[in-house]
């Protein structure tokens, strides 16, 4: 099979005002300096050569990079669509233009809640009235807008209120994300995940919703996997038409997979990005179907969903080639749902968010010095 | 979709581009949140949302290309753009 990445996201930077619990990067942050000007500009030539069409700037927070209209641009002048991923902390209105005037496709602005007590206690920071100010500079310059707000237990009661923000802003897409339960969020998954009561719920709300709005703004979501008895089809299969390029260079075939221990990442400093993505260790460990065990290797189901997520894999079971637990099928099953029956609740009985919050831990930067007993524990329960 | 009223103009949405793979040669639709590659049928009616031409006049189009009677089109025309609707890449403007 010929595999070629469409779709490059770019983590600039690991600095981030916000301190979401649910944060996809790595818990310990690889170490190095981070990319110049310079070696992103190489970054996307090579990756245009390679046929990405497509660049999601991420972090941390991109617009802690000074040079982020300059990035901008040298990603346009190799060809790619660029779509800034943001907090929208830092999102000015000189910054805005100066983006505009460098290219700039498109906008994604989290948000944390639909209301600022919420957002900002989730944010660890005073974040909700900057993002309304921000988003509504998005659209007064021109640029589509994607609200992005990631759903665990303490705001997917709040479903309702989110879709009414959203249409407020108008914008023209709402990602609803379950949270994924990798990186910050795997560590503190006992306070976030919803219970399947909510799911339920958040399920029929965004049906009706869905409809309404048709044309007008699409509203995306998806259940998590913890509440499925299919895998999901992760990256579409292993390193077959994504990549991210971590802020010290690092390639990796999906966002996650430091997740999986002794993986080793090939950098951009010392390899082509095409060498990376034909020839690396990384990107051909779970390429195809060759690397699968039993069930998955006997499986009909293998093309179609390729046994799941290497990094759930891992982090559930300890072994990144295992059945992803999300499946029925997974010998490890019981390792996924003794833990979602856990955080059930009784019927009637809704689950405490405000109560555990004390018990979440708030992603920092790299920067900052963290005590060891307030690191997560990433253990399985 | 149900109903496409003929005087309207689909134009590409706010933030989607049209442009050709260079790799392959064929038309995608570039767009906030990803990559949509063509299929010969809708490309030829995505390159028509310019604006200028109704769904009518595409659906005319569509038929004087595949040698086949307007009615042939009208409706695979109706649906393809009901989903681009629905998915924000393409707006219907009156």
């Amino acid at each position: 099979m010929n595999y070629r990445p469409y779709l490059l996201l770019a983590e600039l930077t690991y600095s981030c005002p916000l301190h979401c619990p649910y944060c996809s990067n790595s818990v310990v942050y690889p170490s190095g300096q981070e990319l110049s000007t310079a070696e992103w500009g190489r970054v996307f030539a090579e990756a245009a050569q390679l046929g990405v069409l497509h660049a999601g700037f991420s972090g941390g927070e991109p617009l802690r990079r000074a040079d982020l209209a300059e990035l901008v641009a040298a990603a346009r002048a190799a060809g790619l669509y660029t779509n800034l991923i943001t907090s929208a902390l830092g999102l000015s209105r000189r910054r805005a233009a100066e983006l505009r005037q460098a290219g700039l496709d498109s906008i994604q602005i989290s948000f944390q809640a639909d209301e600022e007590l919420l957002g900002d206690r989730i944010a660890g920071t005073a974040a909700h009235a900057k993002k309304l100010d921000a988003a509504r500079l998005v659209r007064e310059l021109g640029f589509p807008l994607t609200v992005n707000v990631v759903l665990h237990r303490g705001n997917i009661g709040r479903l309702e209120q989110i879709i009414a923000l959203a249409e407020d802003l108008e914008a023209e897409r709402l990602e609803l994300a379950n949270a994924q339960y990798y990186g910050w969020a795997f560590a503190n998954r006992a306070v976030l995940l919803p219970t399947r009561r909510q799911i339920a719920r958040a399920v029929g709300a965004v049906g009706v919703h869905k409809e309404r709005l048709a044309g007008q703004m699409e509203i995306l979501f998806v259940t998590p996997d913890y509440y499925s008895d299919r895998p999901k089809p992760c990256m579409n299969g292993w390193a077959t038409r994504f990549l991210t390029v971590n802020p010290v260079g690092d390639v990796l075939p999906c966002p996650t997979a430091s997740a999986i221990k002794g993986l080793r990442f090939d950098n951009v400093r010392t390899r082509s990005l095409a060498w990376i993505w034909g020839q690396s260790e990384a990107f051909n460990r779970f390429r195809g179907t060759e690397w699968m065990p039993a069930p998955c290797s006997e499986c009909p189901q293998r093309e179609i969903d390729f046994g799941g997520c290497r990094c759930q894999a891992a982090l559930l079971t300890g072994d990144a080639r295992a059945t992803d637990p999300a499946c029925a099928l997974s010998p490890h099953r019981e390792k996924l749902t003794s833990f979602v029956e856990s955080i059930q609740t009784d019927e009637g009985v809704e689950p405490s968010f405000e109560a555990e919050v004390g018990r979440l831990s708030f992603r920092q930067n790299p920067a900052a010095t963290i005590p060891k007993k307030n690191l997560p524990n990433p253990g399985i329960r | 979709m149900t109903s496409l009223h003929q005087d309207i103009r689909p134009v590409l949405a706010r933030g989607v581009r049209l442009r050709n793979d260079p790799i392959t040669g064929e038309p995608v639709l570039l767009f906030p949140e990803g990559v949509l590659p063509l299929d010969e049928t809708t490309c030829a009616i995505v390159s028509r949302c310019n604006g200028d031409c109704t769904v009518e006049a595409i659906i005319v189009a569509l038929a004087e290309e595949y040698e086949v009677e307007p009615d042939t089109v009208r409706q695979d025309v109706s649906e393809c753009l009901g989903q681009l609707r629905q998915r924000m890449l393409v707006a219907l403007v009156k």
